[in-house]
């Protein structure tokens, strides 16, 4: 079992790495969303910008199939985005626009994938085909799960030795660091790996989808009720407000927090609004409320989607942590910090263990060598990479064409040229080095936001703004965490064999 | 609230399963408790357990508190794993 354990832990065991990496900075793209847009304050939606965004579709969509509005949730990532969408078969354009959830106006915003970058690469990677990289994932994300489930069965003393982490001990420190790591996050991992397979079942186990139905699009109808339409009358009849139907909504559902809402058919007297809840509950995924565009009484709603789908929903609020308020959002956040440490220490648990065993560990072998490579490339590399991504979003020119590609492809040049650079030097170097670029990117981020725009860490305290102050705390500590990890590498002297070798010769002699 | 006490009572739970073990009794005591001891300190450590977990679903309900339980557990273990890493320095300062 633990020849399985080694190697499905490290043939892919560096994407396994980008994967947590990226994905425990998921569990905050919004606020991550917030902070790339700075020209956005957040707030809560006025009835003002709700009766100034139908003001601007009126303007400029009038003849339009359908209007929809997308609400900032409380943590306040977006702006208002409003877009529409022409008659079927008429002319008339698709578009979309961000206005300002207080007063309604447009606002320009930097052009920026934001947090949303982060999320989707840690479930499809980049600079390839989307299906490519999920299935790179799902391999990953498989190997993961054998990893795990054989890590519990390899490493069986980690419940005897549930609290035991012993510093200065080389190999043996490694090993309680990796162990540690892995047991007290233990049904957070098996969750997250479990449940990330879920969001993505229908490419890994096709054939479940195949045996049932003709085609795929079979299925995503029997499995989500058909939207509720009605035909255009053709006689005009004033839509309620936005506030309005909102407001009804919260009545019509109990304690429904409205997240999206469309409206099909806007001026006409057959409108329909459709108003979909936001993200915030863990066991239902919400079903949408549809009401009269006209007068407002709700309309049938439709069935509920069966107990399979409501289980897979469950799943899948439970991987992304949607629905957690603020200190379980942080809770998920360490775990998945645990997750990444767990595969960090793997990794270079790896390394050290054959160190040892090198017949000549001056010119150590390839397979040695591609890992050792492998470890400061990604481990050190990947970090620093997000980090350049915050600091290009800030630096970079505003009229820059492609602002939002140029960031992310800042993100990679900043991962290449530290690969580039950690191959040519020699390995102890190599990590320090690694590790203190990161160090003094991350502690760049909050100086760079503090001399590019109004919304420094110190006055983003004194304006309360937690999103920001956190933001910019949280790569201070990244900062500070990666120059401890720089200075312990710096000043570890690695125990020579032969005090070992003397004292075993010692223990025998006597 | 809540969140303090569900941390709280998992932090003390973990650190009595930890006064169960004989080699932490060593460690922290200096001296090896009678196995009936040790049993006692293990079942009042799991039963703070399950306490931190009635206290974390008081409000949010069973579902989200489950979610909150298991991170809290998390951060608990991970607090009492520091300090029994550190316990020489520990004891030393507590002895001063």
């Amino acid at each position: 079992m633990a020849w399985l354990h080694t190697w499905a832990g490290l043939v892919l065991g560096w994407l396994m790495f980008v994967i947590f990496l990226f994905g425990t900075a998921s569990y905050f793209q919004l606020e991550i969303s917030r902070w790339m847009r700075p020209e956005l304050r957040g707030g809560e939606v006025t009835d003002m910008a709700l009766d100034a965004a139908a003001r601007f579709l009126t303007a400029r969509a009038p003849g339009a199939g359908r209007w929809s509005l997308s609400l900032p949730s409380g943590r306040g990532n977006e702006a208002m985005l409003v877009s529409w969408e022409p008659r079927e078969g008429s002319e008339g354009d698709v578009g979309e626009a961000p206005l300002d959830p207080l007063t309604g106006q447009v606002v320009a915003l930097r052009d920026t994938r934001g947090g949303e970058f982060l999320y989707t690469f840690h479930y499809q990677l980049h600079y390839m085909e989307w299906w490519l990289g999920r299935y790179l994932v799902i391999v990953a994300a498989l190997a993961m799960l054998v990893a795990l489930l054989s890590g519990i069965i390899t490493h069986k003393k980690i419940f005897a030795d549930f609290f035991l982490l012993r510093f200065g001990k080389g190999q043996r420190s490694w090993l309680d660091a990796h162990n540690v790591t892995g047991v007290l996050a233990l049904p957070f991992h098996l969750m997250i790996t479990y449940t990330g397979l879920v969001t993505l079942m229908f490419m890994a186990m096709p054939w479940a989808i195949n045996a049932s139905f003709p085609d795929r699009d079979a299925l995503y109808g029997a499995s989500s009720p058909a939207a509720l339409n009605r035909e255009a009358s053709g006689n005009t009849a004033p839509s309620l407000p936005f506030s309005g139907l909102l407001d009804r909504a919260r009545v019509a559902g109990d304690g429904f927090d409205p997240g999206y809402i469309t409206i099909r058919n806007p001026g006409d007297a057959a409108a329909v609004a459709e108003i979909w809840p936001q993200n915030s509950r863990l066991v239902t995924r919400g079903r949408p409320i549809y009401l009269d565009g006209v007068t407002g009484t709700p309309l049938f709603a439709p069935s509920s989607r069966g107990a399979a789908a409501a289980t897979q929903d469950v799943k899948i609020a439970l991987h992304a942590g949607r629905f957690s308020l603020p200190v379980l959002r942080w809770l998920y956040f360490l775990s998945g910090v645990g997750g990444t440490l767990m595969i960090t220490t793997g990794l270079v648990l790896w390394t050290v263990k054959r160190r040892a065993k090198l017949p000549d560990p001056a010119r150590p072998h390839f397979g040695f060598r591609l890992v050792e490579r492998l470890n400061i490339g990604v481990i050190g590399g990947a970090p620093a990479g997000i980090s350049v991504y915050f600091l290009a979003n800030r630096l970079l020119p505003l009229h820059l064409g492609h602002h939002a590609d140029w960031e992310v492809n800042s993100l990679f040049i900043a991962w290449g040229a530290l690969i580039v650079w950690t191959i040519a030097r020699p390995a102890k170097r190599a990590w320090i080095e690694a590790l203190t670029v990161c160090a003094i990117l991350f502690g760049m981020v909050p100086v760079v936001n503090a001399l590019t725009t109004a919304r420094g860490f110190i006055p983003s305290l004194i304006a309360r703004d937690w999103v920001f102050a956190s933001f910019d705390g949280t790569m201070l500590a990244m900062s500070a965490a990666c120059a401890f990890a720089a200075w312990k590498t710096a000043s570890h002297k690695p125990r020579s064999a032969s005090r070992g070798e003397a004292r075993a010769f010692v223990e025998v002699a006597l | 609230m809540i969140h303090a006490a569900s941390l709280l009572l998992s932090l003390v739970g973990f650190a009595l399963s930890l006064l169960a073990m004989a080699r932490h009794q060593q460690e922290w005591l200096g001296r090896k408790l009678p196995s009936a001891h040790g049993r006692a300190l293990r079942r009042s450590g799991f039963l703070l357990l399950a306490l931190a977990f009635i206290v974390t679903s008081i409000g949010p309900g069973w579902a989200y508190g489950a979610v909150s339980w298991f991170g809290w557990l998390t951060m608990a273990a991970a607090m009492v794993v520091t300090a029994n890493a550190n316990h020489e320095r520990f004891l030393r300062k507590v002895r001063q």
